[in-house]
């Protein structure tokens, strides 16, 4: 018995040693797709590996949730985010230090490790317009005090509450913002809205290449606020050694990237539309990692062009947004109508059932998403799951409803006719209550298709992963890619629910 | 013919007495009505021969079998039941709600056809016509004859009807008393109609039954009511100063 074990054992650990397969993750912005490109592309091209890219995933939390579950093996992180956001500890502010710092306490609390840093920092910076006349004499953060209650100050919604984010940053300076003035955004919107003048200021990122491109002046830190972000890759040690290829490119990967180069590279994808996989790719091949061409950027096209041109990934992803959305559907139904139907047979079931379920509808989707990543990781199982609990309640309440709401009547005629209950529930009351019970699944395909479009932030995929994507590198094609198919499937859907009501709901009770 | 004895139905938990204990017989072929104030026991006392309400006391024979006998649902099939405003499901047309039972029971589908088109002739209203409309586009009379019509189609001995022309207007009511006292002449089921109108139960019944609080107070036909009134409370009734 014991050999036996032994044997599977060792059967399971050479299979997976010689499976050259690994998940690599990145977070849902430019630098960290095109961080998470090259490992990919190296481990591709160099080492025959297969990869499965888990691309824009949400924030630092999901991620690490994945990583620590094995949903992914690999994804970039800066040292300041994991020496603040999760080891929650502050003061330090030497890069070496803090570096030292997090590889020490990851691998002792998680047996996860980094890589050694890639070489630049993307820490944080405090950006005004340069054109601005008020912060024409203005260098330091420290000279904005004069003048703070009246700004308006933007970050992303990670910034507004990390430690090292925005309400440390205004003790920390003793500077008076007025905080009804700021404003937590998505990361890739905060640019635009300096741009357009609906922000004074904001906490950049410093490698952002809108920096340059927007014309933004960065405000010198000079009490030293904003500790080192150096990026690096996060890998458990367990995969590390199973893995001797990732020893290698981390090798090579030290120091490998400078600032300048990074602020380019973004540029390039947040300004220019390039492909992040072309951008690294073109890196890859000019620092002689990788052999070919480098890759020409393709003039710039119209929506419908752009589109054209994606038509396979469009397929893809709406195929995934109907598989999660009917997924879900088809689930609800299967649960709902018996349960709808088994709450008017219960009544006082009835009060215990429905503000559970009008609970979780309250909860807010993402918030539900973060809390089913720990118990089922990422992609499409927790997707679907808090798509079917979101549709649960319109189906079970209108299910009970259309079949309370039958005239008793009617009950009773079918009862002194000789019915038995099961023949009254299907050739009665399921029939009579249909216009409710379809209305009820209108309103949850309408919620499901929608809301299935934040499945992307937990690498579920779908129509939201564009969307996302678009937002993230300020790519209007690419958000409209997913935002337009998905509301000509919500139109789509309740127009067959619509056609299908006619066949379902009886003339006589349609008039 | 319909038997009764010693009927009763005691509501819990509060022990309410809605019928106490009550005897009648109805001969075959012939008409009886039982009439009373609301909250009598007439209805339950009717729901009580289809087993639509469970006896507490006492036992049913129809044509001496017994009720009891039988699984509800099976006994209710025996029986033909007609409520006040028809009853009809909304959402079958005419000919779908007089077979639906037929259906259910897995008949000879050529038997439903014809057995229905007879029903609809009978009530005078053309297949042709009306068997595939819905209740909806019906009047209130038309209704209430297709609910007849579709508590005769397993042709059951017996027919019970709660207040079945209550929501008439006086025209249409009248002629369906002529309607229904027409086509008994000729199918000869025995029929218990609840009613609370006493020109209606002195002109349909062959035997009238006045209950109050669970009792039947006197039995017999309008000249025995008006001749030889039990009590006052039975004079009273009749000359339309209860009820």
């Amino acid at each position: 018995m014991g050999n036996l074990v032994k044997v599977l054992f060792f059967f399971l650990l050479t299979t997976h040693l010689w499976s050259k397969e690994l998940t690599i993750g990145s977070k849902a912005f430019s630098e960290s797709i095109i961080l998470s490109e090259m490992l990919a592309q190296v481990l591709e091209e160099n080492y025959n590996y297969k990869i499965n890219r888990k691309m824009n995933l949400g924030g630092t939390k999901v991620l690490f949730d994945a990583l620590d579950g094995g949903d992914i093996d690999l994804y970039p992180d800066y040292t300041g985010t994991g020496y603040i956001m999760l080891l929650k500890m502050q003061g330090e502010t030497d890069p070496q230090a803090v570096y030292d710092i997090v590889k020490k306490e990851y691998e002792n609390r998680f047996g996860i490790t980094w890589s050694p840093s890639l070489g630049f920092n993307n820490t944080y910076a405090i950006a005004v317009r340069e054109n601005d006349p008020r912060f024409k004499e203005i260098k330091t953060i420290s000279d904005i005090i004069p003048i703070a209650n009246k700004l308006r100050f933007v970050a992303a919604h990670e910034s507004m509450e990390r430690k090292d984010g925005y309400k440390a940053f205004k003790e920390f300076y003793k500077i008076p913002f007025d905080d009804n003035k700021a404003k937590g955004v998505d990361s890739g919107l905060m640019y635009s809205a300096i741009r357009d003048d609906h922000a004074d200021m904001i906490m950049s990122y410093s490698t952002d290449g809108r920096i340059k491109a927007y014309n933004l002046k960065i405000l010198e830190d000079d009490k030293k606020f904003f500790p080192p972000y150096y990026a690096a890759f996060l890998v458990k040690e367990k995969t590390l050694e199973d893995h001797p290829a990732l020893v290698e490119i981390f090798e090579l990967f030290d120091d490998f990237i400078s600032e300048e180069e990074m602020i380019e590279m973004n540029d390039l994808v947040d300004r220019a539309k390039r492909e992040p996989k072309n951008i690294a790719h073109n890196f890859l091949v000019q620092k002689g990692i990788i052999k070919g061409k480098i890759k020409k950027p393709q003039l710039s096209k119209g929506f419908i062009a752009y589109t054209l041109s994606k038509k396979n990934y469009l397929l893809k992803i709406t195929k995934e947004h109907l598989l999660l959305s009917f997924g879900a559907l088809f689930l609800a139904l299967l649960v709902s109508i018996p349960t709808g139907v088994a709450l008017t047979r219960f009544p006082k079931l009835s009060k215990l059932v429905f503000p559970i379920i009008n609970t979780v509808q309250t909860i807010p989707s993402l918030a539900l998403l973060g809390f089913l990543i720990p118990l089922m990781g990422i992609g499409y199982l927790p997707a679907v799951i808090a798509l079917f609990l979101y549709s649960l309640l319109p189906l079970i309440r209108n299910t009970y409803s259309g079949i309370e709401g039958v005239n008793s009547n009617y009950i009773e005629a079918s009862r002194g006719l000789g019915l038995t209950p099961m023949q009254i529930l299907f050739k009665v009351e399921i029939p009579l209550a249909m216009p409710i019970i379809l209305a009820g699944v209108r309103t949850a395909s309408v919620i499901v298709i929608g809301t299935a479009t934040l499945a992307a932030l937990v690498g579920a995929g779908g129509l939201g992963e564009p969307i996302f994507r678009g937002v993230a590198t300020v790519n209007g094609n690419l958000i409209l890619l997913g935002a337009i198919p998905s509301a000509i499937l919500a139109i789509v859907v309740d127009k067959f629910w619509e056609v299908l009501e006619k066949k379902l709901v009886s003339p006589g009770i349609r008039l | 013919m319909i038997s009764v004895k010693n009927l009763s139905k005691i509501y819990e938990p509060d022990g309410f007495i809605a019928v106490n204990h009550i005897d009648f017989e109805i001969p075959t072929g012939s008409i009886a009505c039982i009439i009373g104030t609301s909250g009598c026991g007439k209805t339950t006392t009717l729901k009580m021969l289809n087993r639509l309400v469970e006896p507490s006391t006492g036992e049913i024979r129809v044509n001496n079998e017994l009720a009891i006998t039988y699984d509800p649902v099976e006994w209710r099939r025996k029986i033909g039941y007609v409520i006040q405003k028809a009853g009809l499901l909304p959402h079958m047309t005419v000919r779908e709600n007089i077979t639906l039972l037929s259906r259910i029971l897995k008949r000879d589908k050529k038997h439903i056809v014809e057995k229905s088109n007879e029903l609809l002739n009978m009530i005078g209203m053309d297949p042709n016509t009306f068997a595939d409309r819905y209740p909806i586009e019906l009047s209130g009379g038309q209704q209430q004859r297709v609910g007849i019509a579709r508590a005769l189609m397993e042709d059951p001995p017996i027919l019970l009807m709660d207040e079945p022309f209550g929501a008439l207007d006086p025209i249409t009511r009248n002629s369906m008393h002529e309607e229904l006292m027409y086509m008994n002449e000729k199918l000869h089921k025995t029929i218990v109609i609840v009613t609370h109108d006493m020109e209606e139960a002195f002109k349909l019944g062959n035997q009238v039954m006045l209950m109050n609080k669970g009792e039947i107070i006197q039995m017999g036909n309008e000249k025995d009511f008006k001749e030889n009134p039990k009590n006052q409370f039975v004079e009273d009734f009749v000359s339309g100063q209860l009820g």
